[in-house]
């Protein structure tokens, strides 16, 4: 009888575990394989050597994969460290009650189910230097004299430069509504007392923020900037279509540089080496994000 | 009568202070949100001359519809549209039902390796796809699948199990008591016929929010599409818009945004349609961890 309850539960999960083989571990296990081989397509002549370590010194080599690197990590703490600033003050403000409350809140979710496509599309519209709102405004206010150039600027300080705020503001703007709503559903979960004998003992608005709200959304937060982070260090979409990583390769991740690496330059073997540093860099936040959540069950 | 006390109130400067700081960054944020959807609005209304003026109009002459039906013979924009639906329907209804026969056993029967698998499906659905992207291109060539509509399903079903099958072993496991299943075990069901009749029937909202999840997965992606299928007619809407920008640049702006309203208002609406049960999916499993 158990046995065969067993034999049950396999049957009823086969098919996504063999899916999940197919098209998500495997993969994963082949592009690290494909970062030893040479697997250069202008060259297949040679067929796929085993090369050793010899893609990754060359990446480490290459200046643009570096830079890459240290705009990903740029990337993936602006737009995390904005998000969540953002992400909180929203959500304080709709967990006040006032009317239009439900109206704003379906509101503020629209940007996240817009494909990031659209939203880069028209990101790009609103950063045409001559037709920029955004510029027409600071004009107006003095604050410029020339036009910005939102995607184009290619003056830099270090590796800070205005294509990348712009790109991340895009990918904030998309990825907004998910911090927002998980943020509100810790708050939503406080109960009222806690605020109303914190009151009592005299604390005022900011203590109650720091001794009774921050503490109870610490653990959300948390989750936030892990779940965040993973997919921020893999972010391919905004930049790709927005800039194709420029100018001088100012907005160029580590996602972008391995795909035009391979179906630009057509080395495979490059490109898979690249991205085996993002498998390497998430599965280790992934392993340790796991086994807190798995040790808490 | 009793006399009522009307208590005293202490003015809370700090407290008013802080919710007008609030209130006014929030606005702010409010703007950066909107702004985006006004501009593309406004833009899709005005003729070629209005719209390329120099500074920019905030406000379009007329309402005319004129620019949405230029947009949809812009680029076989119905027919990308048509992909897209067919493509990311049949990716929904394919991840739901494997999706809930997986998430079933694992939240009901603890069978050994169940943790194990949990923990495979939580591993995959955390690693960003970029990861893969080479060997999933070369698998799905060896297979013969790339430019047909089979190989992006199966990618797209593949790629949205894992959150399919975690959301909804959550979903199971909290929404009714193990009683319901040995109460219709002893009525003559077996495993099977115990989910697919008693158990199913009242998990519609975890179905319609994965359902609606692995929907918009597929309707809004872009990376597998350009990646898996990119040929003529059979692209869908997101590489069809991509490539378009790609060949015109400026041209026709008005025509293009109104292409973008329409691309967006599929994924808006389905997604207003099932925005409790996803919300509701999305945030129990992390607010409770």
């Amino acid at each position: 009888m158990m046995r065969r309850r067993n034999l049950f539960c396999y049957l009823m999960v086969m098919p996504a575990i063999l899916m999940v083989l197919l098209l998500g571990v495997y993969p994963m296990l082949a592009s690290i394989r494909m970062s030893f081989l040479q697997y250069d397509l202008l060259r297949m002549r040679d067929g796929t050597p085993f090369v050793g370590f010899k893609n990754f010194q060359d990446i480490f080599a290459d200046p643009r994969f570096r830079m890459a690197i240290l705009n990903t990590f740029l990337f993936t703490i602006i737009v995390i460290s904005t998000v969540i600033f953002l992400g909180l003050m929203i959500a304080q403000l709709l967990n006040m009650e006032f009317r239009g409350r439900g109206f704003l809140r379906t509101l503020i979710l629209v940007p996240w189910v817009t494909p990031p496509v659209v939203a880069a599309m028209i990101w790009m519209w609103i950063f045409n230097p001559e037709r920029s709102p955004i510029n027409q405004i600071l004009r107006a206010a003095g604050l410029i004299q020339v036009n910005i150039r939102w995607l184009t600027d290619a003056s830099s300080f270090g590796p800070f430069s205005i294509p990348m705020f712009a790109v991340s503001s895009v990918r904030v703007w998309n990825g907004l509504a998910f911090v927002t709503i998980m943020i509100l559903a810790s708050l939503q979960s406080i109960p009222h007392e806690l605020y109303e004998a914190a009151q009592i003992d005299g604390a005022g608005a900011l203590a109650r923020f720091r001794y009774v709200t921050l503490p109870m959304v610490r653990p959300v937060i948390a989750i936030l900037v892990t779940l965040l982070s993973l997919s921020a260090m893999g972010h391919f979409e905004v930049n790709y279509v927005m800039t194709g990583g420029g100018p001088r390769d100012l907005t160029n991740i580590v996602g972008v540089l391995a795909y035009q690496r391979a179906f630009t330059h057509y080395r495979f073997d490059q490109g898979a080496a690249m991205t085996t540093v993002i498998l390497l860099i998430t599965a280790t936040i992934a392993t340790f994000y796991i086994r807190s959540r798995f040790r808490e069950s | 009568m009793i006399a009522r006390t009307i208590p005293i109130r202490r003015i809370d400067w700090q407290d008013i202070l802080r919710r007008f700081a609030i209130t006014v960054f929030a606005i702010a944020t409010f703007i950066f949100v909107l702004m985006p959807f006004f501009w593309t609005l406004k833009s899709s209304f005005q003729t070629d001359l209005e719209i390329l003026a120099i500074p920019p109009k905030w406000f379009p002459r007329s309402l005319t519809l004129e620019f949405y039906i230029q947009a949809l013979k812009l680029a076989p924009i119905p027919r990308y549209m048509l992909n897209s639906l067919l493509v990311s329907f049949i990716t929904a209804v394919l991840c739901t039902t494997f999706g809930s026969m997986a998430g079933y056993v694992l939240a009901r029967y603890p069978f050994p390796g169940a943790t194990l698998i949990l923990a495979f499906f939580l591993f995959t659905q955390l690693i960003p796809s970029i990861t893969r992207i080479f060997p999933v291109y070369f698998v799905l060539r060896d297979l013969r699948l790339l430019n047909t509509y089979v190989g992006l399903v199966i990618a797209y079903v593949s790629f949205s199990l894992p959150y399919a099958v975690l959301m909804l072993q959550g979903f199971f496991r909290a929404s009714y008591p193990i009683e319901l299943e040995e109460a219709a075990l002893i009525d003559g069901c077996n495993w099977f016929t115990a989910f697919t009749r008693i158990i199913l029937p009242i998990s519609i909202p975890g179905i319609v929010a994965i359902a609606t999840y692995s929907f918009l997965g597929a309707w809004n992606d872009f990376l597998w599409a350009s990646l898996i299928l990119n040929k003529g007619e059979m692209k869908t809407i997101q590489v069809g818009l991509r490539d378009y920008i790609g060949e015109m640049g400026l041209q026709q702006v008005n025509a293009f945004m109104a292409a973008c309203v329409m691309t967006a208002i599929p994924a808006i609406v389905l997604f207003r349609f099932a925005q409790r049960n996803i919300v509701t999916g999305l945030t129990a499993g992390a607010v409770k961890g």
